[in-house]
């Protein structure tokens, strides 16, 4: 088992217990009905950084040159 | 004028400046000294008092006391000396002397109370800056040099036209609240946001930091920008298109990060991602948000020096630069890779850390307004500050693959220098009092609730997960970004190409001319054109410098 699975397996392991996190979770104060829903900031912030590197990986497509480019 | 001056935090700075070029032997123990006394002097400054210097038709006020520029210059001193005692070992009384002038006149610049005086203080903060930058004595570092230069040049003038016009149309240069509906307040904002990274030109900061010798890029990350956001509060606080400009820097330092390699240009782009931040909280403009800005400028001081410091200490140690170099360093490097962690931490706000307790400010300050977009945005950056810096920067250089490095941790000052900004960084996260009462208004701020603390970690575990789920997709190679710079750094390539196919097709005829002596020719004229703006743009500064100076002794 390699360290990245290593790790995936921890974050696992700690991801179980963000459900129970709820408990601290007051939700008469919630700012927009948007974050009222059980699971919108671990869906939220999951889909943000995998739709931020598929935009890095399209625009890696034109931008990326080599390391020697302005040499 | 000299007892008013000797009371002025700034001063000891400038004069230790230039002891250190009569004792070279003794920079270290002149910079240090220094700023312990700048930090002595700023104590004693507990009143509303103000220094004018007045001569003939001129006066600057070079003094003038606000809360918020004596929080800034606090953390300045702070991370100067934090920054000092990191930069012991390097061998170069230059850089050592630079960096003290440009602390100072960043200082002056926090305290002028006139455009003219910021104005002066802002332009020699961009020549002492180039001058720091130009110390790592690389040729890279030239060249990232003169373009840094040309930039802050150009942003200088727009920002004195804009000046002038304030002065022609209402005769008052007083630093105040300025509203955007004249010309000259967009040339002046514009001046301001060059200087903090804005956008199109937000590419200056990671083309010419990351050329700095392994300490000097501490120093650098702290004071430009900074000061910009600090003017930026004074004078344009709640201007809407202020959080336009903001989000853009928060994507644009997010996505650019991602595809970077140089372990310090991942941290560069990463300071424009947290400027951004500040912009949308000054755009909001509510006390709220403008102590946020404020907190989060005084934490971001910190914590991106130890993140700076920690990949310094790599850079000195083992001397290479790139993420697809380094790997498996926490074996070797125990103490650099807690603290590199601990700064990751910081700036990606996670509870119990000073990012936490400053950014939430800002974001709790979109709800209040009732700002949905701008409140979704700042999550996808939460998130994507935690994807580039917080897990990506300490992942390719202390973990991932063992590259069977043999080195060790730093030396003793630069071990101590990393600890101290740990703790601060920690300290300030479990006492945010300890930073709310710095803070210019009153702070009805409770950083620590459920709601806070249970959406940021939701927020943190997740793009960890999705970090670790695509590392496969950023995997590092050996490339590097294009951006706006293409357009003024490819020239010379593309004469070279136009001139090559040029050549071919003359070839296929006769070979009359020597066409790579023209060739040559075209390249030194390029390079002497280069070099002519650079010293007509001097030039202008050092007119602007005399006439003013003439207006203020013509009686």
């Amino acid at each position: 088992m390699n360290d990245r699975n290593k790790i995936i397996y921890t974050l696992i392991l700690l991801i179980n217990i963000t459900p129970y996190l709820y408990v601290f979770y007051n939700f008469k104060k919630i700012n927009f009905n948007i974050d009222g829903i059980i699971g919108f900031y671990p869906i939220f912030g999951f889909l943000a950084c995998i739709s931020l590197i598929i935009i890095a990986k399209i625009l890696a497509v034109v931008l990326k040159k080599g390391d020697t480019y302005y040499d | 004028m000299i007892s008013s001056l000797i009371s002025h935090p700034a001063f000891p700075l400038a004069v230790g400046s230039l002891f250190i070029f009569i004792f070279k032997e003794k920079a270290n123990l002149i910079s240090i000294g220094s700023i312990l006394i700048s930090l002595f002097v700023l104590l004693f400054i507990t009143d509303n008092i103000d220094y004018v210097y007045k001569s003939g038709l001129a006066s600057l006020n070079y003094f003038s006391y606000s809360k918020l520029a004596y929080l800034f210059c606090l953390v300045f001193l702070i991370m100067g000396l934090i920054g000092k005692l990191f930069s012991i070992y390097r061998d170069s009384y230059k850089e050592k002397a630079m960096v003290l002038i440009y602390i100072s006149s960043a200082i002056f610049v926090l305290f002028s109370g006139d455009f003219l005086t910021l104005y002066i203080f802002w332009e020699i903060m961009a020549i002492a800056s180039t001058m720091v930058i130009w110390s790592s004595n690389s040729d890279k570092s030239l060249s990232a040099g003169n373009r840094y230069l040309l930039m802050h040049l150009l942003g200088g003038l727009i920002l004195l036209l804009g000046i002038i016009g304030l002065y022609i149309d209402t005769n008052n240069l007083q630093i105040r609240l300025l509203n955007l509906d004249t010309w000259y307040n967009w040339m002046i904002l514009v001046g301001f946001l060059l200087n903090a990274g804005a956008p199109p030109f937000s590419q200056w900061i990671p083309d010419a930091y990351p050329e700095g010798s392994y300490s000097s890029t501490v120093f650098l990350s702290a004071y430009t920008t900074k000061t910009s956001v600090f003017i930026l509060i004074v004078t344009f606080a709640g201007s809407h298109i202020l959080m336009l400009i903001g989000i853009y820097m928060i994507m644009y330092g997010i996505i650019y990060a991602l595809l970077e390699n140089d372990i310090r240009r991942i941290l560069s782009y990463s300071i424009v991602n947290q400027v951004g931040f500040m912009i949308v909280g000054i755009g909001i403009g509510t006390e709220l948000s403008l102590n946020g800005t404020a907190a989060h400028a005084f934490s971001h001081i910190i914590y991106k020096g130890l993140l700076l410091m920690s990949a310094g200490s790599v850079i000195y140690m083992i001397n290479k630069y790139k993420c697809t170099d380094v790997g498996g360093l926490y074996k070797t490097m125990p103490l650099t890779a807690i603290c590199g962690i601990i700064g990751a931490l910081a700036i990606s706000a996670f509870p119990l850390t000073s990012g936490f307790i400053s950014k939430s400010m800002i974001v709790d300050a979109s709800i209040h307004e009732g700002m949905q977009l701008v409140w979704l945005m700042l999550l996808v950056g939460s998130a994507g500050v935690f994807l580039h810096a917080g897990i990506k920067f300490p992942w390719f250089v202390f973990f991932h693959r063992d590259k069977k490095i043999i080195t060790t941790d730093p030396p003793i000052y630069m071990k101590y220098a990393m600890i101290i900004a740990s703790t601060i960084c920690i300290v300030i996260g479990i006492w945010p009092q300890l930073l709310y009462s710095l803070l210019p208004y009153p702070v009805d701020f409770i950083p620590y609730t459920g709601n806070h603390v249970v959406s940021q970690l939701h927020l943190l575990f997740f793009s960890a997960l999705a970090f670790f789920i695509s590392l496969k997709y950023l995997e590092r190679t050996l490339t590097l970004t294009l951006d706006i710079d293409w357009l003024y750094r490819g020239k010379i390539k593309y004469i070279k190409l136009l001139t090559k196919y040029i050549f071919s097709m003359i070839n296929k005829t006769e070979n009359i001319f020597s066409f790579t002596s023209l060739r040559n020719k075209f390249a030194t004229l390029e390079d002497y054109l280069l070099r002519q703006t650079t010293i007509s743009a001097m030039l202008i500064l050092i007119l602007i410098i005399f006439s003013v100076s003439l207006i203020m002794n013509i009686n």
